[in-house]
């Protein structure tokens, strides 16, 4: 029976070794000179050693199964969506449309908002912020192929 | 003393005519401004208002950088209370008792407390700085490697104490966080570690990225999916300051935040954050609660903040008493004063009186200005939190990406904000603590080069520790309380060995 | 119809792009990439030139901090950005260090060195070797001596492996044929404060950083990798006068563009980067920062550009890759 402690347990193990495949490139060196990979090769032994412990002492935990994505992932996968393509579009785009389109996504596409609240506010944010921070504040944002 | 009076007098006259005290204001309103926005910290405010002091004056230049640092350890725990983002590294510890007490309806007594311990303790600690800074600079020299690691080792017991839950998992979130600290160029060698050809990995995840990603955008992916949203919460104005008895639970841990923090913040190249860190750690230890810790422990709002403070004034220790910078922001400080013609060094505080002085009065007055300019904001924000979370946590999202792009204008910055909200997220549903790993990518770099600096130095004998009066002291304390905490581990084993042994006789 | 029209939207949408390849340069912000974090030799450099060239041409120029990875972050975007002109990079005598280090690990290089164009060079610091005053060596030849007694028993601190500091080291230790302890620090800044704190025993520093600290009687200067002396510390012998001429280091700054960057756009560069290192002002602020002006453009430029390159890069080469033992 798989429990959240077990899951996590094992993905924490399989993270730890898969570090410790990574670095075998590096040299290891010795306990009076250590090499760069001297401290990560210990910390991911622990690591796995945790991890296995936390799966092995997981069996009192609650199965895996009641987790309860089920009502959320659509919307957690719509945010992740979002501000994917915000750091996609930042350089490419420049941020005052990719900033509008991503809240406009979340505004209008997820949230159910009216339309024109969500135009209005995209619009308004992206807009203000930017005046705010690269005109009066001179951090430099950027800027796309249309000078947005 | 009376000299010391004396030229207090002077700075005041500096400090309060009105050029120099309209660039205090400016200087604390942006670092406050800076403070909230998340992920963009004192550094990038400093960095970006460099230029413009070019053509002040070096007091007033300095006046107003100051003032940027400290008001933004001020601004800092505002989005931290109320929607659990830390708004520059330090305040993370904020974020968790913070919002604790806001969900509880406390939001604007937090706030208030952290407004009031932070004045306190940037207060307190002038003095300090007044006071000692000489001698106090050249203890904090004395601070090589060896010194350095043993201190880490202490941050890294605090790991120990930050957990609420189970052991193993904060161990284990703590040793994650440690392997993510190890990404980038290796200093000792040379080498890239885990970087696979991305360049802007080479210092690092970044502390920044990682913090906002894990508190921030995780709490928002986490809440935003609910199909009940959060409760908005309407508090009224009685319940907006703290009650006497929240006050009364602030005051002791004002008072060790602020010494703590100073200590610590002295220490030249030690990060704020692992003040904080220490002083939740400090708190939790010594509360008669601390069970609270986690859901809203006055002391776990009020340490914190008192220590990112305080370790403000403790950084313009080394800074002006011997021109040596002791981290990141008086680098630049110095950098600032140099381009003005004044040289930084031991013998400024002689030679430049009117600057030294003028600096500390204003720090004095900055203090002042931040805590009558945060108060009446208290509400202000408290109603921030009105506003539907609908159209709240879109506008926190586009916040929290322009305020990580805005640190280094790296797009990679964001990609890790994102991917460590999904990590954060991921976290928070499999019960696992996500403090931990900040402090760990914090401390991972630190303590490996301490490490491996030592042994360089003393050309790989381990001794060097043991060798050294201030190195062995504090690696004799970490033992004594990793014995301390032994004794505890073990009873709590042997407890649970007695009862899964009533149990199994239970049942049979 | 359809081809009409076609034809009719590429054209509008082509023209604006054809106007803009030939308006007069130049006529939007030029940005100079600084590769290291705010206040440091890059920086403090970069300000003052920005704001003297925007004097000259009449049009903003801004300088934006790209940091990351001893400055390779920063470098690489300049390599690899448009060459319009509107990009260029403050770069320090690092820009030749990274791609050899990179070969050395065998990695695929951020970038070399061959994608930019140089523009002019602005200040060339020579690096001096200080050490604490307690210290027993009075003139750079005790101290020489005692490192050929005492193979790598003296440490020295810098800001980074393979850093500027360190090879100013490096190239020492392999004229005088010495062999000292390194220990890398995260920077200058915790390189100084290590030999303030008496850490460790030497340093290779920039002069500008140290000479408080000299003049305050902490740290002594033994001597300097220039040419020829620094002015701020005349009694200073270099290494060329010692008789070690291979021990020469500058840590200079130089304006670089990317090198497709169209040639009247270089040379308009270059007499403005002329007029404004004549500025007054300009003058004034790297009097402040106890940096001399060393100006050197076109060819005086490249032939100490690939001097200094060709030196690194063998220097990097003799380190080799620090195998741990």
């Amino acid at each position: 029976m798989l429990t959240i402690d077990r899951a996590a347990g094992a993905a924490l193990a399989v993270f730890a070794l898969v570090v410790l495949w990574e670095s075998r490139r590096l040299p290891l060196g010795s306990l009076s000179n250590p090499g760069p990979a001297y401290m990560p090769v210990g910390l991911a032994v622990l690591l796995l050693f945790g991890g296995i412990g936390i799966a092995v002492l997981g069996s009192g935990s609650a199965p895996l199964s009641s987790l309860g994505f089920r009502g959320e992932w659509r919307h957690t996968v719509a945010i992740f969506a979002a501000c994917a393509f915000c750091a996609v579009g930042l350089e490419r785009l420049g941020y005052r449309l990719t900033i509008f389109v991503a809240l406009l996504f979340l505004l209008f596409v997820v949230e159910r908002k009216g339309a024109v609240p969500s135009l209005v506010f995209a619009a308004g944010f992206a807009a203000g912020t930017f005046l705010l921070f690269d005109t009066l504040l001179r951090v430099p944002l950027p800027r796309g192929p249309l000078g947005l | 003393m009376l000299e010391t009076l004396h030229n207090l007098a002077v700075g005041f006259s500096v400090a309060l005519s009105p050029p120099v005290m309209l660039y205090a204001f400016v200087g604390c309103v942006i670092g406050t401004l800076v403070g909230v926005l998340p992920g963009v910290g004192p550094l990038a405010g400093i960095s970006l208002l460099l230029p413009a002091t070019f053509g002040m004056d070096a007091t007033r230049a300095i006046v107003m950088l100051a003032g940027i640092y400290y008001g933004a350890m001020y601004g800092g725990s505002t989005t931290s209370i109320l929607m659990r983002i830390p708004g520059e590294a330090a305040s993370v510890m904020t974020c968790i008792d913070g919002y604790a007490m806001a969900r509880k309806g406390r939001a604007g007594a937090a706030l208030a407390i952290a407004a009031v311990g932070s004045y306190v303790a940037g207060s307190v600690s002038v003095v300090g700085l007044m006071l000692l800074a000489p001698p106090l600079a050249a203890f904090a020299l004395r601070f090589g490697p060896p010194e350095y690691f043993a201190l880490l080792l202490f941050g890294l017991l605090v790991l120990a104490y930050m957990s609420s839950g189970s052991m193993l998992k904060s161990l284990a979130m703590a040793a994650l966080g440690l392997l993510l600290g190890m990404v980038g160029i290796d200093q000792m060698s040379g080498y890239f570690r885990y970087a696979y050809g991305v360049v802007e990995l080479g210092d690092g995840l970044g502390v920044v990225p990682v913090a906002v990603g894990l508190f921030g955008v995780a709490e928002i992916l986490a809440t935003a999916g609910q199909p009940v949203g959060p409760k908005v919460l309407k508090p009224k104005l009685r319940e907006l300051l703290p009650s006497r008895e929240e006050w009364r639970q602030s005051v002791a841990p004002i008072g060790r935040g602020t010494v703590l923090g100073f200590l610590i913040g002295i220490i030249p190249g030690s990060a704020h954050i692992i003040s904080s860190f220490v002083s939740y750690a400090l708190e939790k230890k010594l509360s008669k609660h601390p069970e609270e810790f986690g859901h809203g422990a006055v002391a776990g709002v009020a340490g914190p903040e008192s220590a990112n403070n305080s370790a403000t004034s403790g950084a313009f220790v080394p800074m002006l008493a011997l021109g040596v910078p002791s981290g990141p922001i008086p680098a630049v400080m110095l950098a600032a004063l140099m381009v003005h013609g004044v040289s930084p060094g031991p013998l400024l505080i002689k030679q430049q009186p009117e600057l030294f002085w003028g600096f500390i009065a204003s720090m004095y007055v900055g203090n002042i200005v931040l805590l009558v300019l945060n108060l009446p904001l208290v509400g202000l924000f408290v109603n921030l939190l009105r506003i539907p979370y609908p159209y709240l946590y879109p506008a926190i999202l586009a916040f929290s990406i322009l305020g990580v792009y805005a640190v280094n204008g790296s797009v990679v910055d964001v990609w890790i904000m994102l991917v460590m909200g999904v990590l954060g997220y991921v976290l928070r549903k499999l019960d696992f603590e996500t403090a931990p790993i900040v402090l760990g990518v914090v401390l991972a770099p630190m303590i490996e080069l301490a490490l491996r600096q030592s042994l360089a130095m003393s050309d790989g004998h381990y001794a060097i520790f043991f060798q050294r009066p201030i190195s062995a002291t504090l690696l004799a304390v970490a033992l004594i309380m990793i014995v301390l905490s032994l004794r505890t581990f073990v009873r709590r084993g042997l407890d649970w060995r007695a009862r899964m042994a009533l149990a199994e006789k239970g049942e049979s | 119809m359809l081809v009409r029209c076609v034809v009719a939207l590429a054209a509008v949408v082509l023209l604006p792009l054809s106007a803009s390849a030939q308006e007069a340069y130049p006529s939007r912000p030029i940005t100079i990439v600084a590769p290291f974090p705010p206040g440091g030799v890059a920086d403090l450099t970069a300000r003052p030139v920005a704001a003297a060239m925007e004097k000259v041409l009449k049009n903003p120029v801004g300088v934006v901090n790209k940091t990351g990875a001893a400055g390779a972050v920063g470098m690489q975007s300049v390599a690899v950005a448009r060459p319009d002109g509107y990009t260029l990079l403050l770069a320090l005598s690092s820009i030749s260090i990274i791609p050899e280090a990179d070969k050395i690990f065998d990695r695929p290089p951020a970038f070399t060195v061959d994608q930019f164009a140089p523009i002019a060079l602005i200040s060339a610091d020579p690096t001096v070797l200080v050490v604490p005053a307690d210290k027993p060596w009075k003139t750079a030849k005790d101290f020489i001596e005692d490192a050929r007694k005492r193979p790598g028993q003296i440490s020295y601190s810098s800001s980074g492996v393979y850093g500027t500091l360190h090879m100013a080291m490096e190239l020492l230790s392999h004229a005088a044929g010495i062999k000292l302890r390194h220990v890398p620090h995260n920077g200058a800044g915790p390189a100084l404060t290590a030999i303030l704190g008496g850490h460790v025993d030497a340093l290779a520093s920039g002069p500008a950083v140290v000479l408080p600290h000299i003049k305050s009687g902490k740290l002594r200067a033994l001597a300097g990798w220039g040419e020829r002396r620094v002015a701020a510390l005349p009694d200073v012998p270099t290494f060329k006068e010692l008789g070690y001429p291979d021990a020469e280091f500058y840590i200079w700054a130089g304006l670089f563009a990317p090198k497709a960057t169209p040639e009247p756009v270089l040379a308009k560069l270059r007499t403005t980067v002329r007029d404004a290192v004549g500025d007054p002002d300009f003058k004034t602020a790297m009097d402040k920062l106890e940096t001399p002006i060393v100006f050197k453009q076109g060819e005086e430029f490249q032939r100490f550009f690939d001097a200094d390159a060709r030196r690194l890069a063998e220097g990097v080469r003799k380190v080799g890759r620090i195998e741990p033992k």
